[in-house]
């Protein structure tokens, strides 16, 4: 029995001491798939190689479940050391007072230098960096050669009356229409940027709290993509297109325009020939300016991590201009480095739109307000209900105008009370 | 008084009087105790938090804000359009794919009691949907729907019944048979399998008997299959209809409950006002009201069966 109660306790003190030498970082990401987690694996296997002692365990939850899992895990002790944060929950939880400032991090950083503007603009949106982000998923505008060469028309268009002239020109070939409407989940940015760019201004709301969507350049904005859609420019059943459909339309040569991230982009040069499609920047409005919607998502540190350095480490190799590079040419989105737009991969045709649209004085990228409490509903389930009903003419675009604008105004009331 | 007395102080009288108490009063809920704690657990004890949550606010982002609010949520409910015409599309959704695989399952399952060459490939072939994930039919019958990749658009314009080839799902008069299609192509063999068990144990002899007596095919169904198959309908019908207007998967997927919530069922309503407005006080509230009239509908049912089922 001492024999045993021995070596209980001789394996105990071995498993102390070699649980005290290593060190294990939780990581977990939100938005997955296989191949996704495969390439954040090799990115992890190189930073572990160039840490010893330091392991990585990687949790991957689906983006479906994973507010709520995350949300779970955090609340019941179970903190991951560093995750994916998606930008519309950064508020949430640097507000909350859960992660880590990483400014002093990045000012001792090799690669802070070349981090841009921009990137540290998004970083910085709840006050200190809380995040670096990986890299953004900005609206820019596909357009099929072949199909607008054959309607006649002469060139990519650059206003917003180019685009409806254009659009309506492509609807008159049989079968094909203007613009792959995105009337289902996920249209929100749509209607945010028609209003923004008609109104010739992206502010959410006015100094004295008041939603801008219901100001009648917002309604013209509306009003555009309504007739869009009733004068037959867009396809009948793009009322409930998602993402998948409208990638679909476009690169079936259904429709010829199709406003989109460049994660799109993976699936279209998949099936579509690098020569028949290219992307713009958004059409300008009267002001003579796009306000095309920015999103993004990137890496944070939870603040109860007890190996901050390490946490750190993790997060600046995952940030590293090659690093990224490799990351944002997998996922889709604009990397973050200056520079970024030298490698061959992004000096295409394709990429070019964005990288114009980002260096470009007269488009203001859009961040949508994500610290509104309800704006999930607001963007997933109200806007979208309430926008197909004006589609199929049930209703107005002052109205529907009106209702969201009161909707946000009691919002970012409610925020502006618990500031 | 001797007597009284007697049985009173008499400790076997006394010990007999107990062990009826114990027997009567207390074992039985001894024994049946696992599975009484067991159903309170997982049954009655989430349906008296979820009843209850219906009369609170109850906001998950500030989950310590919570507080009685009466019949504020029911008083809401009352007033809101979106629940009456989720109510409405509700009893379309149940009826149409209840009745329509109810009677192509009766169908197959007649089909299928006969001989005939194949009959086992058959067999296989109508039983697949049933094992068809319901998330990758709602899917692919999407996709069918779609005139850029799918042939149905092209097939129901080549029939007349569509003026063009567009899809129905963006089409809110249309929208709903979307879902509804394709619910009876997955639901059809539950309704098959059933009918089909409950067919073959009928007793031959009665079908003998009324060959002998000279009843035509159709007095055979009437007076014998169907008396037979009456207990089997009520239940199987009872628990489907409940399922159904319960079943948003098939709606969430192939429509989003769009367009212009024109697809939108009670429990797809439920879920966007739980889990995108996160208002888990009015969502219970819905859920109340579900339940309440589905259970109306079990009882008018039950007392139905009771009443057809003599044999």
């Amino acid at each position: 029995m001492r024999h045993l109660f021995k070596s209980i306790g001789l394996a105990a003190t071995l498993m102390a001491s070699s649980a005290y030498a290593d060190t294990t970082l939780k990581l977990v990401e939100v938005i997955t798939s296989p191949s996704r987690t495969e390439t954040l694996q090799a990115l992890v296997n190189d930073y572990e190689a160039a840490n010893d002692g330091v392991t990585v365990e990687i949790i991957s939850l689906p983006w479906g479940q994973a507010f709520e899992k995350l949300a779970t895990m955090v609340a019941g002790g179970d903190v991951p050391d560093v995750v994916e944060m998606p930008d519309s929950w950064l508020a949430l939880y640097a507000g909350s007072d859960q992660l880590a400032s990483l400014e002093e991090h990045i000012a001792g950083w090799d690669h802070g230098d070349t981090l841009t503007q921009k990137t540290l603009d998004m970083a910085r949106q709840s006050g200190d960096a809380y995040m670096i982000p990986y890299g953004f998923y900005l609206r820019a505008m596909f357009y099929n050669k072949k199909l607008l060469a054959e309607a006649g028309v002469e060139g990519p268009p650059a206003t917003m009356a180019e685009f409806m002239e254009a659009s309506k020109m492509v609807s008159a070939l049989p079968g094909k229409s203007g613009y792959c409407l995105r009337g289902g989940p996920g249209g929100t940015n749509g209607w945010i940027m028609m209003a923004a760019v008609m109104n010739g201004t992206n502010e959410f709301f006015t100094e004295d709290g008041k939603s801008r969507l219901n100001e009648p350049g917002s309604v013209e904005g509306i009003q555009f993509l309504l007739d869009m859609y009733q004068n037959g420019y867009a396809p009948r059943d793009s009322v409930n297109w998602g993402f998948n459909e409208i990638v679909a339309g476009f690169y079936s040569g259904t429709c010829a325009f199709l406003d989109q991230d460049p994660d799109a982009l993976i699936a279209i040069s998949e099936r579509m020939p690098a020569e028949d499609f290219a992307v713009i920047p958004m059409p300008t409005g009267p002001s003579g300016k796009a306000f095309p919607t920015i999103g993004f998502a990137g890496w944070s540190v939870f603040k109860s991590t007890e190996h901050e350095n390490d946490a750190w480490n993790l997060v600046a190799a995952l940030s590293t201009p090659d690093a990224n590079a490799t990351w944002s040419k997998h996922v889709g989105v604009i990397p973050i480095h200056e520079g970024a737009d030298q490698d061959p991969h992004f000096q295409t045709e394709q990429f070019k739109g964005w990288f114009d649209e980002l260096n470009g004085a007269q488009y203001e990228p859009t961040i949508m307000p994500t610290y509104l409490e309800q704006w999930g509903y607001f963007g997933s389930t109200m806007v979208i209900e309430t926008a197909q009903e004006a589609l199929l003419g049930q209703r107005s675009a002052q109205d529907l105008a009106d209702e969201w604008a009161g909707f946000l105004t009691k919002e970012h009331a409610k925020w502006k009370a618990a500031q | 008084m001797i007597t009284r007395k007697h049985i009173v102080t008499e400790p076997g009288g006394h010990r007999a009087r107990r062990s009826l108490y114990w027997q009567y009063a207390v074992e039985p809920f001894f024994y049946l105790s696992p599975a009484i704690i067991l159903i309170g657990a997982v049954m009655l004890m989430p349906l008296v938090i979820g009843i209850s949550y219906s009369f609170q606010s109850i906001d998950l982002l500030r989950p310590f804000n919570t507080g009685w609010v009466g019949f504020e949520n029911y008083t809401k409910l009352w007033s809101d359009r979106k629940f009456w015409l989720a109510l409405e599309n509700t009893f379309w959704w149940t009826f149409w794919s209840i009745t329509l695989q109810f009677f192509l399952g009766l169908g197959l399952a007649l089909l299928l009691n006969t001989q005939f060459y194949g009959k086992k490939l058959f067999q296989a072939l109508v039983f697949l949907p049933w094992a068809v994930p319901t998330f990758l039919s709602a899917l692919t019958w999407a996709w069918l729907f779609n005139p850029v990749i799918g042939p149905i658009p092209h097939w129901l314009a080549a029939l007349g019944v569509l003026s063009e080839p567009y899809n129905i799902l963006g089409d809110p008069d249309l929208a709903l048979w979307g879902p509804i299609t394709a619910n009876v192509w997955f639901g059809v063999p539950f309704f098959a399998i059933t009918l089909l068990a409950a067919l073959q144990s009928i007793p031959g002899d009665m079908y003998e008997a009324a060959e002998i007596d000279g009843a035509s095919a159709w007095q055979t169904f009437t007076k014998i299959t169907l008396p037979f198959l009456a207990p089997m309908i009520a239940i199987t019908v009872m628990l489907r209809t409940i399922w159904i207007a319960n079943f948003a998967d098939l709606i969430f997927v192939m429509t989003g409950g769009g367009p212009a919530s024109s697809t939108q069922i009670v429990s797809s309503y439920i879920f966007t006002t739980a889990f995108r407005k996160l208002d888990f006080g009015y969502a219970s509230a819905i859920a109340v009201a579900l339940l309440g009239i589905l259970m109306v509908y079990a009882v008018l049912l039950l007392v139905l069966r009771k009443k057809l089922v003599k044999v």
